[in-house]
């Protein structure tokens, strides 16, 4: 027996234990997501596969490389068994690596390590932001609608929503049925969180446990979502929101907006008849408004469709097709949308998400609003002190 | 990343103030006109009564109008060319005057013997009802009075910090606007003006009618190159404590990424070298009026 044999059997560790330089190891996890491909050796230029993707087992999800992995038969969801991988770090991440050294077999989910809620901590979602994981966190149920997907060939279902503690909100993706409903006090283990364009997300898959809790510090779905209006630099600075509400005036429209051609195929506006994917279609007509709202501290742009454009305008899409051979010119309805809607003092809620020409709100509810000119004339004059106006 | 700029909601008697300006350096840079009360604008929303139109071009082939916008604490000139033919049109649309919001990029004319004129070029004219009106001048009477607090909290002593504004959700560009507004106007009486705007609430609670728009008061005067009352020069210890603050100012500048240093890390480093936060900040504001050190970004120092 020589001394260099690693001394006795694998150590069995949850994936939020591994650690650089700790002796040999063993894991259960499943794979989360996974690529196959090839590199070419510089030697003899030979080629060689390669897996890579990230694994979890509920405590924490890592990144992982398979060097000469099975032909066929490794996918995502497989409950996998690792013996003597190679543990490594990668910008403070730790990650690991399968080669001939070590031994991978198939396992079952039953082998996974049971995490204990009570194990993982507890953050606020104020506190959840990428890359943090193996946490635990109670939340409310404001909203939650589903939506199709097409993800790469096959079309899924998620679960969008929004779910909010006294700390703030947080947008919700799940990809599994959990039956969510609104108003609902949750515990979840086992999300993990990414930024879709910029504004932090929690996402729940298989992997994920969502467990009914009797909690009544939680904020109620109106709460959340009459939140009072944020200014548009907050939104500005904070680089968008889950849920975010704003007031201000018109001041203008962007480009493309009232009567527009779309993509059949994937809705998207079509430019001189042509889609920037399908080419050469014949569009389908739509009303939309890309309105600019401004509260004297910032601007933010409002992606209005079709129902909330006409409700706005008071002009339909219909109107608009029967009298497009009089008036044909697209330019001369954006001017009229404009003169509809300049000036006008809304109130928009919805998800903002922020990118290099300024915020973007998606609007789930578009309020013309009336001010009480008196009481407001009273808090003014209260402020400027001595004396009334 | 330039995003689109915020129309400030001012009352005329601010614009009718404005001499200060900004010119922007650089490609399709911004300029700005600063106010004494605490705006930095490029852009604005006015509400007001608009005059009916007179035309200024002398070439024909490049219509140019003018009219004016007063509400009651005064009147800024609103103007439009061929290049915003949808605001000219809208500013031609009527020959009485009207009840008006106006959106539009603020210029400011220098002349040599150091008149300004100020104008704002429109890029969109609305003609509104009376109620409408009166809400936008709330707004701006509203906006100004957080600014004039703004303004009036910066000067106290010891200072509020940034971080206090920040966290109360003021904007960060805000702060700038007034830090810079304090600087270009030392001596501007902004209690005289906070007064005056009690003619504005009176309209916006529709006690006045839009025509009692009042001359802008004698009283009033905006003096530019006022001295800036005699500071005691520093004291050998005062010297000492700015030399610190510099020196770790320029350490903790070379250590970051961006090249300007954390204040907080700032006020931390020199902290630890015996001067204190409250004092550290009394420093850094005396070098701040000095020009010796700016704060682009809110937390973030630089030399200037």
């Amino acid at each position: 027996m020589s001394e260099t044999e690693p001394s006795g059997a694998p150590r069995e560790v949850r994936l939020r234990d591994l650690r650089l330089g700790e002796g040999p190891v063993a894991f259960v996890a499943r794979i989360v997501t996974c690529d196959r491909r090839e590199v070419s050796r510089k030697s003899d230029g030979s080629r060689r596969a390669l897996l890579s993707g990230l694994l979890s087992d509920g405590t924490a999800t890592v990144r992982f490389t398979w060097w000469d992995p099975p032909r066929e038969g490794v996918e995502r969801g497989l409950v996998i068994r690792a013996v003597g991988p190679e543990v490594g770090e990668y910008r403070g991440r730790t990650e690991v690596t399968f080669s001939w050294k070590s031994r991978v077999g198939l396992a079952s989910a039953a082998e996974l390590p049971s995490v204990d809620p009570a194990e993982v901590p507890e953050l606020k979602v104020r506190d959840l932001r990428p890359p943090a994981e193996g946490f635990r966190v109670y939340v409310r149920v404001a909203r939650i609608a589903e939506r199709s997907v097409s993800v790469g060939e096959e079309r899924r279902v998620v679960y969008d929503g929004l779910v909010a503690d006294s700390t703030g909100a947080i947008a919700l993706s799940a990809w599994t049925d959990f039956h969510l409903r609104v108003g609902e006090t949750l515990e979840i283990t086992g999300g993990y969180l990414r930024a879709f364009r910029g504004v932090p997300q929690l996402v729940l898959d298989e992997r994920a446990t969502v467990r009914r809790v009797d909690r009544h510090d939680l904020p109620e779905p109106a709460t959340v979502l009459n939140a009072p209006p944020v200014s548009m630099a907050r939104l500005e600075e904070s680089g968008g929101s889950p849920s975010a509400t704003v007031e201000g005036l018109v001041v203008g429209l962007l480009p493309p907006s009232g009567l527009v051609y779309r993509c059949p195929e994937c809705r998207r506006s079509l430019q001189g008849g042509n889609c920037r994917l399908h080419g050469q279609v014949e569009g389908t007509a739509d009303l939309r408004a890309r309105i600019v709202l401004d509260d004297g501290t910032g601007a933010v742009t409002i992606n209005a469709g079709r129902p909330e454009t006409e409700r706005l305008w008071g002009v339909t899409l219909d109107e608009v097709l029967s009298r497009l051979r009089e008036r044909p010119d697209p330019a001369v309805w954006e001017g009229d949308l404009l003169d509809a809607l300049l000036g006008r003092r809304l109130r928009v809620r919805g998800p903002a998400s922020k990118d290099d020409f300024g915020v973007t709100l998606q609007p789930e509810s578009v309020e013309t609003v009336d001010i009480d000119l008196d009481a407001t004339a009273e808090r003014l004059a209260a402020r400027i002190g001595s004396g009334h106006p | 990343m330039t995003f689109r700029e915020a129309a400030w909601r001012v009352v005329a008697r601010e614009l009718e103030s404005t001499l200060e300006e900004e010119r922007g350096v650089g490609e399709r840079a911004a300029s700005y006109v600063i106010s004494p009360f605490g705006a930095r604008m490029n852009r604005v929303l006015l509400a007001g009564t608009l005059s009916p139109p007179e035309p200024i071009g002398r070439d024909a082939s490049q219509p140019f109008w003018r009219s004016r916008l007063s509400d009651p604490t005064g009147a800024v000139a609103v103007t439009a060319g061929s290049f915003q033919p949808r605001a000219m049109t809208q500013l031609r649309s009527s020959t009485s005057s009207r009840s008006a919001i106006v959106v539009g990029k603020v210029h400011l004319y220098k002349g040599r013997d150091g008149t300004a004129y100020l104008s704002v070029r429109a890029e969109a004219v609305r003609t509104v009802g009376e109620s409408e009106e009166r809400a936008a001048l709330s707004d701006a009477v509203r906006q100004t009075l957080d600014r004039l607090d703004l303004i009036q909290r910066l000067g106290q002593v010891p200072p509020v910090l940034s971080e206090t504004f920040v966290d109360e959700g003021t904007p960060a560009h805000w702060i700038m606007a007034a830090r810079e507004s304090i600087r270009r106007y030392p001596s501007v009486d902004r209690t005289q003006f906070r007064r005056e705007l009690r003619a504005a609430i009176r309209r916006v609670a529709g006690v006045s009618s839009p025509s009692d728009v009042s001359e802008p008061p004698p009283s009033v005067q905006i003096r530019r190159d006022a001295p800036a009352p005699p500071r005691a020069a520093p004291s050998a210890a005062e010297r000492a404590e700015e030399s610190l603050v510099l020196e770790f100012l320029d350490q903790v500048a070379e250590g970051s990424l961006d090249a300007y240093a954390d204040r907080r890390e700032l006020l931390a480093r020199v902290g630890s070298r015996g001067l204190g936060s409250d004092r550290a900040e009394e420093v850094l504001t005396r070098l701040e009026d000095d020009g010796v050190v700016e704060e682009p970004i809110v937390g973030k120092l630089r030399r200037a």
